[in-house]
């Protein structure tokens, strides 16, 4: 009984807001000229910062975190690193001017003096699923480099380094296979990624000590200290709480956090404006939907008391401007979301030519417009209830005899 | 037949505005089922009020014994009102009571079929061509899809008492239903209606200001009076029957 009463209620409901429907009409208006507007909003602070952030996601350099000056790090300390939470790859670097090679390919007449960059698995700089350079003779090259070279993937290449042995000008050759290319967004510069045995190979030669894996002979190797390391934390988020971390250690570090920071705070500054706003234009929206639903209840009296002469309990009529304003929450939404898709997809096209293809600077996601549905039949149903409680109090006796 | 349908006693409805305060007194009134009452006095003699009591709409101020028997049920309606059952009330109007207001008061936004069938639908009736039935009688089968706002005061006074029958209830209470209308029309509407209640054994209270036509209806018409202190500022009437 109370299910057929309901439903009843919601019928009688629906068939009066759609026999007024001018007047329903311009609730709906009233909404969607609230909620459409701020939909644009929230999807371009969306869309462009949301940018912002996916631009500091996908440039590792973002992510790099490197030691200023050079240090004395031993390998246990840099393995330890290695396993931090926070991050995502970091191998050790030999002295600067150790990390370097001239090198030559058969297909270029050019010689190239490539700094040489330490390596692994996990690279940020190296293509995704891309091989990483390993053992003594493979090597990466930055895109710059191997178009120099005129080598790709695959091709071999001659590096040759010299130093002064026992006061002699001594020079070794060592030939080298290129597994993979760099991409020239990820490394701008002529480079040479190689694995961490290679780099201390190439030190070693230098200080004169012995190599016996590639022939070459030296003092005997020593207990080995590295000057530096490459170190890349997992998130830009990570980035602020590593650098906290290597300061306290004494380690001075050069980051971007400072760019990551203007960037969240600038995020942080757009949704506290935005909700501000979102909030004043909602809260607005309640007031004179309340107010007029309320207005409503009075306008509809008579048929409110005829509702209750023939027996329709108190608790039915609640639902009345309940159910109503349901509606205009619903339709509003709906018009809003028309309204957003045509202002969304003109900002699109006219910044498009500025753009990547994937970009958007008006953007929103699924979940976004149901939270705006949420929003919306929140606000209303506040506004509904307090001209639904009023209208559970008209008397039956009341509307009859309206003057 | 079984005891008395309405049984009141000493109900009092109290009504005071700015100096002025008007009293209805019921010392005792008994109707029995299939009754036809009339109603009949000047304006503001308190017809209405007596109405809206019977119909539960308007909570006396106060009241010895209000009893309401139907269907082997007895209610008691001044404790129900004593106590805000307003669901109980609501629950006997739909269930036993139909109501002819003097202007229509029916719903702008349902045709005339939905507006009669509105008390079937609430008590969840099936259709079983009652509703076609009594517009044909009322002559209002051609106007069954159309809407109140179509049509002239006298067809809306017929579906208003349509509606009240529709669902078969014990009682039908009636104030002016033909106040709106022109006299001829009025005559014409009032002798459908009684004849309509009569055929349904459906006891009929209705208050009217003209005696002459209803008088040839064979209604039993309540005894009142009413006097009014020499200053103009207190009326009682006095109901009883
Ligand atoms: N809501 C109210 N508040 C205060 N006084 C009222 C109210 N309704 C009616 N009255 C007063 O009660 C008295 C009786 O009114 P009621 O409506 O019962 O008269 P009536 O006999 O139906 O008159 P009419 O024939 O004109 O319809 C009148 O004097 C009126 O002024
Ligand atoms: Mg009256």
């Amino acid at each position: 009984m109370l299910l057929r009463h309901w439903r009843e209620t919601l019928g009688l409901a629906s068939r009066d807001y759609f026999h007024e429907w001018q007047i329903s009409v311009c609730f709906v208006l009233a909404l969607a000229a609230v909620l459409g507007p701020m939909m644009v909003l929230f999807g371009l602070k969306f869309g462009i910062v949301g940018t912002m952030i996916d631009e500091l996601r996908e440039d590792p350099a973002k992510r790099e975190i490197r030691p200023v000056g050079s240090g004395r790090y031993d390998r246990a300390w840099i393995d330890a690193l290695a396993k931090r939470e926070d991050v995502a790859f970091v191998v050790p670097r030999v002295r600067a001017i150790a990390a370097t090679l001239e090198v030559g390919s058969a297909r270029s007449p050019r010689i190239l003096s490539l700094e040489v960059i330490p390596s692994a698995a996990g690279d940020p700089l190296l293509p995704p699923g891309a091989p990483a350079p390993r053992g003594l003779r493979q090597v990466v090259l930055s895109a710059s480099a191997a178009r120099k070279l005129q080598v790709s993937a695959g091709d071999g290449l001659e590096g040759s380094l010299v130093r002064r042995f026992h006061g002699h000008k001594e020079r070794v050759r060592l030939p080298l296979t290129v597994v993979g290319v760099a991409s020239a967004r990820a490394f701008g510069r002529d480079a040479l990624f190689a694995s961490v045995q290679l780099n201390e190979a190439l030190e070693d030669f230098r200080d004169g000590r012995a190599v016996p894996q590639l022939g070459w002979r030296g003092t005997p190797p020593q207990s080995r200290r590295y000057t530096g390391f490459r170190l890349y934390a997992r998130s830009i988020y990570d980035v602020a709480g590593l650098e906290e971390a290597f300061e306290r250690r004494g380690i001075e570090v050069r980051t971007q956090a400072a760019d990551i920071e203007t960037v969240r705070r600038m995020d942080r500054t757009l949704s506290a404006i935005y909700w501000a706003i979102a909030l004043i234009g909602l809260v607005g929206f309640s007031l004179s939907l309340g107010a007029s639903l309320w207005a409503n209840v009075d306008r509809k009296r008579r048929e409110l008391s005829v509702l209750r002469l023939v027996g329709f309990r108190t608790g039915d009529i609640v639902w009345f401007p309940l159910v109503q304003s349901l509606y205009t929450a619903l339709f509003g939404w709906a018009l809003a979301v028309a309204i957003y898709r045509a202002a969304a997809w003109g900002i699109n096209l006219m910044l498009a030519p500025q753009l990547d293809a994937a970009q958007q600077v008006c953007r929103l996601l699924p979940q976004h417009y149901l939270v705006a549905l949420g929003l919306t039949a929140g606000a209303s149903v506040l506004a509904a209830v307090l001209a639904g409680l009023r209208a559970a109090r008209v008397e039956p006796s009341e509307g009859l005899r309206e003057v | 037949m079984a005891g008395p349908i309405y049984e009141l006693k000493e109900v009092v409805k109290t009504r005071a505005g700015d100096g002025y305060s008007f009293r209805l007194r019921v010392p005792s009134l008994r109707i029995s089922p299939g009754e036809k009452i009339a109603l009949i006095g000047e304006s503001g003699c308190g017809k209405s009020t007596l109405l809206d009591m019977l119909a539960f709409v308007l909570q006396p101020s106060g009241c010895e014994r209000f009893r309401f028997n139907v269907e082997g049920k007895e209610h008691d309606i001044a404790r129900a009102w004593k106590r805000r059952r307003q669901n109980r009330l609501a629950a006997l109007r739909r269930r036993h009571l139909g109501y002819v207001m003097q202007t229509g008061g029916l719903l702008p936004y349902l045709t005339v079929r939905e507006n009669m069938e509105l008390s079937r639908r609430i008590l969840g009736m099936k259709d079983d061509g009652t509703v076609a039935a009594l517009a044909r009688e009322l002559g209002l089968h051609r106007h069954l899809e159309k809407r109140p706002g179509e049509l002239s005061t006298g067809e809306r006074q017929r579906v208003a008492i349509g509606r009240a029958l529709a669902h078969r209830p014990s009682i039908v209470i009636a104030d002016e239903p033909t106040a709106s209308v022109d006299p001829f029309a009025a005559e014409r509407i009032m002798a459908i209606f009684i004849e309509m209640v009569e055929a349904r054994n459906i006891t009929v209270i209705v208050a009217s200001h003209a005696w002459r036509h209803i008088k040839q209806l064979g209604l039993r018409r309540l005894a009142h009076h009413t006097r009014r202190s020499r200053d103009g500022s207190l009326a009682e009437t006095v109901v009883s029957g």
